[in-house]
């Protein structure tokens, strides 16, 4: 082969790698872009046709967001967005509150215990990751109305725990066996209670995983959607199930729906970047030195 | 979690009707009975499947080619690889409704006009049935993607070496390595995110819910969607309740099957 051939084949091929790159670049971040620009637009400019990538930017659909049921003439149609954001703060901290504190003694018990059925107990926790969520939510819709549990904030932190109580035992438990067992032996030829093991020294040395499982677990109850959808009603809905208010029978509020759709992504956007960081911490740092 | 559920079973042998409650009684295998002669489950069950198997080939097979190609040392393919994380983290129904905005069948909508510059018509994303499963599907893609290629991606950078320089010493193409080398021992990375994948295509909602509701024509109708219409818009909780114990199985059978193929390639390759 001669040298320009290999120089062409060279350059056809660095070609190739730079447009495979591009592509897969503007697959993944142009609807976010889109979205953005989408949502800084005036009604006029989201039906222009052809779509325009320049116009006079406006906060319009930003300050409906946040003017929420309060104020304005269309107060009875427009979504509550605000409330729909803390509603999404409550359920979801108080959910992951929930599974942490009742995770931590279980996600213990199957890192370092050997009980009966063990490997079923294990396994149960696993296949809720697989469960159809319709199977679940009829009879707790059931419930909840008998109960006066539907349209609660409790209510929803207790369904939440079909997502996060497994995802939670699961993560722990295996953050909780990366800490060395000499460790624990060596405290509890100290003295130590299994308690106090778990309390001093386990817990501690484990705080990064905690935190990452804390964020992880936060992010899946924020995505949530079809729990609330059937458990939830105005006073309590989340984001997910607020952001598709703005559609209607009459009309689809675009510019509206495009900003809730950043606003409810935002939290995620920055929550995901800061795991990253702790997902390499947590697994490659660990309690073994 | 038990409670609930239980109930929920004995629901699904129930005629319950949220709004003739008077009707409650034990109907036995009724519901199940009725499901065979009932055409929509048919088509349901025939979309959950279908659905499932194209979402999962798609996204597997373009998941490989984007973590073989991350996988070289391609210029950018850090940030590439943290901007990936962002559909993936992404709450699925915000997913939907961003395309939705996207994919408006008018003139108006930026899909169809980028479309335009290579020559494509107009697309009737949400209207036509045909258009629909499409849509979902690059919808449920755009989210889903990432996943597989992460997880393969973080595979391919656990192989072992060895095996390679021994395929190199004996003279081997890049094809013949990643055919005989590179994905015998990816197998099980491979069968874990077809795993994963299935399960959440069997039952997935959130998506449809927010773009077609099942539509047009019942052709996006899957299993979940009709088990919820039942419960959920027409108040007959056994009916709906049965639909679910039917995914449910299904839903049990594949991981079944999918978990022991995980451990024989597991155990294959170690």
């Amino acid at each position: 082969m001669t040298s320009q051939a290999v120089l062409y084949r060279r350059t056809v091929r660095n070609i190739a790698i730079a447009v495979a790159a591009v592509v897969l670049l503007v697959w993944t971040v142009f609807p976010f872009v889109w979205i953005l620009l989408t949502s800084f637009k005036s009604p006029g400019d989201i039906i222009s046709v052809p779509p325009t990538f320049t116009f006079t930017p406006t906060i319009d659909n930003y300050a409906a967001l946040v003017i929420g049921e309060r104020g304005g003439q269309y107060s009875s149609t427009r979504p509550d967005f605000p409330r729909f954001f803390l509603n999404s703060m409550i359920i979801s901290i108080g959910a992951v509150a929930l599974s942490v504190v009742a995770g931590i003694p279980a996600a213990y018990a199957l890192a370092r215990f050997t009980f009966p059925m063990k490997g079923a107990f294990g396994f149960v926790l696993m296949s809720f990751r697989f469960v159809p969520f319709i199977a679940f939510v009829i009879p707790l819709y059931v419930l909840y109305q008998q109960f006066g549990l539907y349209n609660t904030h409790a209510g929803l932190i207790f369904a939440y725990q079909l997502i996060t109580l497994p995802f939670t035992i699961w993560m722990l438990r295996s953050f909780f066996m990366e800490i060395p067992l000499e460790i624990q032996e060596a405290a509890k030829i100290d003295g130590a209670s299994w308690l106090g093991v778990l309390t001093r020294v386990i817990l501690p040395l484990s705080m990064p995983g905690i935190s990452v499982t804390v964020i992880l677990g936060f992010m899946f109850s924020w995505n949530a959607f079809n729990y609330p959808l059937m458990l939830a009603g105005r006073q309590t809905f989340p984001v997910t199930v607020g952001a598709i208010q703005f559609i209607s029978y009459e009309q689809v509020l675009w510019g509206q729906m495009a900003a809730a759709t950043i606003v409810a992504a935002l939290p995620q956007l920055v929550l995901s970047l800061m795991v990253q960081k702790y997902i390499v911490r947590g697994l490659t740092m660990g309690a073994v030195k | 979690m038990v409670y609930p559920f239980g109930l929920g079973l004995y629901y699904s042998f129930t005629s319950y009707w949220l709004q003739y409650p008077n009707r409650f009684r034990f109907v036995w295998f009724d519901n199940y009975v009725d499901l065979i002669g009932e055409p929509l489950f048919a088509r349901a069950l025939e979309f959950t499947l279908g659905f499932t198997l194209v979402a999962v080939v798609v996204q597997v097979g373009l998941g490989l080619a984007v973590a073989l190609f991350l996988h070289a040392r391609i210029p950018g393919r850090g940030a590439i690889r943290a901007l990936m994380l962002l559909p993936l983290m992404m709450p699925p129904v915000i997913t939907a409704l961003m395309w939705k905005i996207m994919m408006a069948s008018t003139n108006a909508g930026i899909l169809n006009y980028l479309l335009s510059f290579l020559g494509v018509d107009p697309i009737n994303w949400f209207g036509s049935t045909q258009g629909a499963i499409v849509s979902v599907l690059i919808i449920d893609t755009w989210g889903n993607l990432p996943f597989v290629a992460l997880v393969l991606l973080g595979g391919l950078q656990a192989l072992p070496t060895e095996p390679y320089e021994a395929a190199r010493v004996d003279g081997a193409g890049p094809a013949d390595i990643l055919r005989y080398v590179t994905l015998p021992l990816l197998s099980p990375f491979i069968v874990l995110a077809v795993l994963f994948r299935t399960m959440d295509s069997l039952r997935i909602f959130d998506v449809i819910y927010a773009t077609t509701l099942g539509g047009p024509n019942e052709a996006t109708t899957n299993l979940q969607i009709m088990a919820y219409q039942y419960s959920f818009q027409w108040y007959q909780m056994g009916k709906g309740m049965a639909q679910a114990i039917v995914l449910l199985l299904l839903v049990v059978i594949v991981s079944y099957l999918l978990m022991r193929l995980w451990n024989r390639a597991a155990e294959s390759t170690s």
